[in-house]
């Protein structure tokens, strides 16, 4: 059922479909059932996703004349992009 | 994420663990969406359709539409392997390499994302 997805870590084009799988059934009480094609989906959606906060973070990072990327940067492309609201309380947990 | 970035900058530790939590609850909130879908409509399956209609409905507009596309070749793709069952030509992994040439389709429509560093 499940499509390829031999690689186990992030390349450059696809996240791990068994990863993506696990926290799709996580996130809710009423997922029951994932068809093979949601995971893969969810990969390109997640390349894409990752590359606007990359840039976004790196942006924030340059204002700040720093060429290494911290989590503050993170936060404040998340902070400055409305459709990233959900993940205000992500980027704002503290470290353990 | 460091192919996205010029050669010479770097990403802390904590940022990467960063992102990757901002990844994890992306796909926590849009497979919420989708499946409460699947709920009220009594399917036990969530399938890519209801990934991208739950993209759209979030807001992520600029994801619907070129994830409705790439489902679709998905489909055309995996429609043929089991068509030539046996022969099996074509490579399982369509989310990895040998996906790429239909990937590049959607990248060149979206000019943002097909930078390369």
């Amino acid at each position: 059922m499940l499509v390829g997805g031999v690689s186990g870590r992030t390349g450059p084009h696809s996240l791990p479909l068994a990863r993506i799988k696990r926290i799709m059934k996580r996130s809710s009480d009423d997922v029951r059932m994932i068809s093979a094609e949601a995971p893969v989906v969810f990969s390109k959606a997640c390349e894409h996703l990752i590359g606007v906060l990359v840039r976004r973070a790196w942006a924030a990072a340059l204002r700040r004349k720093r060429r290494t990327l911290l989590k503050e940067d993170v936060a404040a492309a998340v902070a400055n992009t409305d459709v990233f609201d959900f993940l205000v309380q992500v980027v704002q947990q503290q470290p353990k | 994420m460091k192919q996205m970035l010029p050669p010479n900058a770097k990403i802390s530790k904590e940022a990467k663990e960063t992102m990757q939590e901002c990844v994890s609850e992306f796909i926590s909130f849009v497979t919420a969406e989708a499946s409460d879908r699947c709920h009220k409509e009594k399917r036990k399956t969530v399938n890519g359709d209801d990934i991208c209609w739950a993209l759209g409905t979030l807001g992520f507009d600029d994801y619907a539409e070129p994830m409705r596309r790439y489902l679709h070749k998905y489909r055309e793709v995996e429609g043929d392997r089991s068509a030539s069952d046996g022969q099996n030509t074509r490579s399982s992994n369509f989310g990895t390499g040998d996906g790429q040439m239909l990937f590049d389709d959607m990248d060149r429509n979206n000019p943002s994302t097909s930078t390369r560093y």
